[in-house]
């Protein structure tokens, strides 16, 4: 009570203090780092530019100015003595408590004046992809909430030091952990969230979701932290743990601190979002599982009921299996290992079941044995937060009612130990979703709607054929394109419309797709009819499979879109991704070998090329791309690990792998693109490789060994593995 | 208000004992004089008081309440003013006291205000900020938030220190005012403010209680032991305490207290001063 009245008090003190205004005005300017300096979000939409960026540059600095005035101001009333007065007259407990109250207060008006501050700023930066809400939720969680932090940090090292001095050094060396050996572990930077990306496009729950998990995480932690230094506030000449022991007489206070730990330890072991699989990638053990003897895949049914408010997913799925074994056989299914399993029936009947605690590859494993039965039906129900594996790429799993991407296991179990029937795996799947939002099955297969439900959802229903499969949805426009001889389907978000429109997106997507098909040929895969091509959120790249290619939003920024150096054409990572569907798709390749620069993306790279040559001139990709990839190459023939990879096998196994994953791309998209241009050279020119490559994509295949190899491409070209040499 | 100091010991951390079993009765009205040399134990006695200490043996009630269970409403009660205390800069003396004010949850802060800042002989400064003060002038604040809310309890430490002789006049006469209903303890080096307006004076050296009682008591208690002659005349008895050297034109004239005189040391009445020496004196031949 005496807290509530003297914190006005305290508060109107603080303010009248010029280092308050100043702390509180340099936090305002702060954000600016985040567009010149200190640029967290690697990914360049907008909002991660203009927005994340500015937001976590502002929280990291406003976050330290705060500790260190916590620390000034804490100290000041020792210091200056003036705690003897107030101490007189109240207990130093209280004082604490209405400073620090004080303190948090004038977080909550810096916050508020900074927001109000780069409103305008942050609207004209970053343009038609500005909502308000992205705007609140990115300042609130990864700037507002950053103060605070700073604050109980710097006060709890205040009170249990009641040294400035030796409070600054320990407030800093926290900080410092956080921005460098915790930065990439999202639940422990505490500082400086691990936000790699926003969306522009489409929604950011997912990033908001665990930012906000991990601030509350620490708010816990950190307030039971300052609550264990308030009881060692010294009092009655007493040192840190006869103040402690005085102070903890009073039960409810150390239960309190107490509490407020459990919590936090509670929020951190228990976080929803990311999954445990195992950090070494090329152990791959659920595909080593033997085949269930004498079982055959039937069919599959799957209802899925996304959440999108909650961000969950139930679902229900049924599985047809004819088991001519005559036994019991145990059948393994990859599911995400956010979600729970809560029955398994065969033919109508309870079976026990079992989910590993082991994960791999963002899945966990759950084990049923199916009866002795010839038909078999399996059906199981599931629900809960998909979770995903890589902590500093959060938001690949994001689900609301703008976006969704629900992949393999996300979407239902994927059976992972029975082998293909007569039919291979079809599949029916249905998921019913709000009436704003297109299905879009990530293949060549069309998504229809069988219902419209009275609370405004509709069921999309579509076939497909494989044991996982992808779905995107989302607030999209569908344009069809006429180009190459098929028929585009270009999906890209609503709230891109405007940006689309002007940088005339589908006038491009059509000279890319004439292109290719006039140099290389036809798409001879899939229907032959159409091409998917979907805008998604940002992803870090695109990815293309038979019928749809994948289009990460980064490329299709109006920043990007709108650079006139490329002529106002689309972005050369649509060009890329869109090439994949000549060199790259099926089985055209065969599975990357890491030490090979030989791979899908050499061609691709190449042809790119040659599309941004003929689009924006000769000049623009000699510069862009054939002076690069030499300058990426003599900087690769120089590097010490490829001159002595002896060495590289010395390093520890993570260095090591991060190393060698980065000469493996520098050969794949830097070294090859350049073989094939001197290759481009020593036959003749750019018409005589076309022809070439023609030739190569509509060769006849070996069914046995259809990949197009290194061998055939130099057979094809008339030379020699040394005529390529770059050295 | 009453203050009962049973059998109370202070041992720091460090082992010092500043108080050793310390009794002492105060009720108000009344204006205590606390006198003791430097490390003689009043700050440590003011502090245990002010609920700043603990002690490490015996008892100090409040109204008959043990301290460590009456700490709110001591605090509540207390007008204290430090020897040592600091302000805030950034605030004017308005400010500053409208703080404290808040602090003690007076309700009408504003005419509390006014009242105190006109009993320091404020008003000019009451505006300005506390950093362009004098010395003098942040003594008076001091002295200005221990009477706001007119507090039953007083405790000034070295109030008068760093005011001009006029002001120090003017203080005495406010604290004998203020004493009139309430109980006031005042710890300070001049005797001459003790002896102007002091009813009471307790005795401190070495943690020990040497005497408590009026001023005229602790007078009487010298009587017979105060003496001067010329320093030419002097012999060197042991126990003799020279308290003044004044040069005359017949030679340097001493005042000195011993508990028996030597025969060339012509008596004086005592003064309080004398009277405190003498006791301290006594306390160091033991």
């Amino acid at each position: 009570m005496k807290t509530m009245r003297l914190f006005p008090l305290e508060l109107r003190r603080l303010l009248q203090s010029r280092l308050t205004w100043l702390m509180m005005a340099l936090t305002v300017l702060s954000p600016v780092l985040g567009l010149v300096l200190y640029k967290p979000a690697t990914s360049t939409t907008m909002l991660s530019m203009y927005l994340a960026n500015p937001a976590i540059a502002g929280g990291t600095a406003g976050a330290i100015l705060f500790g260190l005035l916590t620390i000034f101001e804490l100290d000041r009333a020792c210091r200056s003595r003036v705690d003897i007065l107030t101490d007189a007259v109240v207990s130093p407990l209280t004082t604490a408590l209405t400073r620090l109250l004080a303190l948090l207060a004038a977080t909550v008006l810096t916050v508020g004046l900074t927001m109000l501050v780069w409103l305008p700023i942050s609207a004209g930066l970053i343009g038609a992809v500005f909502t308000g809400a992205n705007y609140v939720l990115a300042y609130l969680l990864f700037l507002g909430l950053a103060l605070p932090l700073g604050v109980l940090a710097a006060a709890a090292a205040y009170q249990f030091t009641r040294r400035a001095d030796l409070s600054i050094v320990l407030f800093i060396a926290f900080c410092a952990l956080s921005l460098t050996v915790w930065a990439a572990d999202w639940q422990l930077c505490w500082l400086n969230p691990c936000v790699w990306a926003l969306s522009d496009d489409f929604s950011n729950l997912r990033v908001f979701r665990s930012v906000a998990w991990m601030r509350f995480t620490w708010l816990l932690a950190l307030a039971g932290v300052w609550t264990i230094s308030y009881l060692c506030i010294r009092q009655y000449g007493k040192g840190v743990f006869g103040s402690l022991a005085r102070s903890v007489r009073r039960l409810y206070r150390p239960v309190i601190a107490l509490a407020l730990l459990a919590c936090s330890g509670t929020a951190y072991a228990a976080q929803p979002f990311l999954d445990h699989s195992n950090p070494d990638l090329t152990v791959m053990s659920f595909y080593e599982i033997p085949y269930a003897e004498g079982v055959t895949f039937v069919h599959r049914t799957a209802q899925v009921f996304p959440d999108t408010d909650a961000g969950t997913v139930t679902g229900r799925a049924s599985y047809q299996f004819r088991n001519t074994s005559g036994q019991e056989q145990s059948i393994s299914f990859g599911i995400n290992p956010g979600y729970a399993i809560s029955n398994v029936k065969a033919n109508g009947a309870d079976i026990p079941f079992t989910v590993s605690d082991y994960q791999e590859y963002n899945e966990a494993l759950l084990e049923v044995t199916i009866p002795a039965e010839e038909e078999v039906e399996l059906t199981m129900e599931y629900s809960g937060f998909p979770q995903e594996s890589m902590p500093t790429m959060q938001g690949g799993k994001e689900l609301s009612d703008e976006y969704l991407c629900l992949e393999n296991s996300a979407l239902s179990p994927r059976v992972m130990n029975v082998m293909p029937g007569e039919a291979g795996y079809p599949a029916e799947i249905e998921i019913t979703l709000p009436e704003n939002m297109l299905a879009i099955p990530f293949g060549s297969s069309e998504a229809e709607v069988v219902a419209e439900h009275e609370d405004g959802t509709r069921t999309w229903r579509y076939e497909h054929n494989g044991a996982g499969g992808i779905l995107y949805a989302g607030d999209y426009i569908r344009e069809d394109i006429e180009a190459g001889g098929m028929t585009i389907e270009f999906y890209y978000g609503r709230k891109h419309q405007a940006v689309m429109e002007a940088a005339q997106a589908v006038d491009a997507v059509k000279e890319v797709v004439d292109y290719c098909t006039e140099h290389y040929g036809s798409l001879s895969f899939g229907t032959g009819e159409t091409l998917k091509l979907i805008q998604s959120r940002v992803a870090g790249g695109g990815y293309a499979t038979t019928g749809a290619s994948l289009l990460d939003e980064a490329d299709f920024t109006a920043a990007n879109l709108g650079n006139t150096e490329k002529g106002g054409g689309a972005g050369e990572v649509m060009i890329h991704e869109l090439v994949h569907q000549w060199w790259g798709l099926g089985n055209m390749f065969d599975t990357s070998d890491p030490t090979s620069p030989w791979s899908a993306e050499g061609l691709t790279v190449y042809t790119t090329y040659r599309i941004v040559k003929e689009l924006y001139g000769e000049d623009y990709a000699r510069e862009h791309y054939v002076d690069q990839w030499q300058k990426a190459v003599d900087d690769y023939y120089l590097n010490f690990y490829v001159r002595n990879p002896e060495y590289l096998e010395m390093l520890p196994e993570q260095v090591q792998l991060a190393i060698s994953n980065s000469l493996s791309q520098v050969r794949q998209y830097n070294e090859m693109p350049l073989k094939i241009y001197k290759a481009e050279q020593l036959v003749g020119g750019e018409e005589a490789m076309d022809q070439i490559l023609h030739g190569l994509f509509n060769r006849e295949l070996n069914p046995m060994y259809p990949y197009l190899t290194y061998q055939e491409f130099l057979s094809a070209c008339a030379l020699t593995e040394e005529d390529l040499n770059l050295g | 208000m009453e203050l009962k100091i049973q059998n109370v010991s202070m041992t720091y951390p460090s082992g010092k004992q500043a108080l050793k079993g310390l009794n002492l009765d105060l009720k108000s009205p009344s204006l205590i004089g606390l006198l003791g040399p430097n490390g003689a134990g009043k700050s440590t006695l003011m502090k245990l008081l002010v609920a700043a200490l603990m002690p490490t043996g015996g008892n100090i009630l409040v109204d008959g309440t043990p301290l460590n269970k009456s700490e709110s409403q001591l605090k509540a009660s207390l007008g204290y003013l430090p020897q040592d205390f600091g302000l805030f800069d950034e605030l004017t003396v308005t400010q500053f006291l409208d703080y404290m004010a808040a602090l003690k949850g007076l309700k009408n802060p504003k005419a509390a205000i006014r009242e105190v800042v006109a009993a320091v002989n404020l008003e000019e400064k009451a505006r300005a900020k506390i950093r362009t003060l004098s010395g003098g002038q942040r003594q008076r604040v001091g002295i200005a938030q221990a009477l706001l809310g007119d507090p039953p309890f007083l405790i000034f430490d070295e109030p008068t220190v760093g005011l001009d002789p006029e002001e120090r006049i003017h203080f005495r006469n406010l604290f004998s005012r203020t004493a009139q209903e309430r109980l006031v303890l005042l710890s300070t080096h001049i005797i001459e403010d003790v002896q102007s307006v002091c009813d009471q004076i307790v005795v401190i050296h070495h943690g020990t209680i040497l005497f408590t009682g009026t001023p005229e008591q602790l007078i009487a208690s010298a009587a017979g032991h105060v003496g001067v002659f010329y320093e030419r005349e002097a012999g060197q008895e042991a126990g003799l305490h020279i308290t003044a050297r004044v040069n005359t034109s017949q030679g340097i004239r001493c005042r000195a207290v011993a508990d028996k005189l030597p025969p060339y040391a012509q008596a004086e009445e005592p003064s309080l001063e004398d009277a405190y020496l003498y006791l301290i004196s006594r306390e160091a031949d033991q």
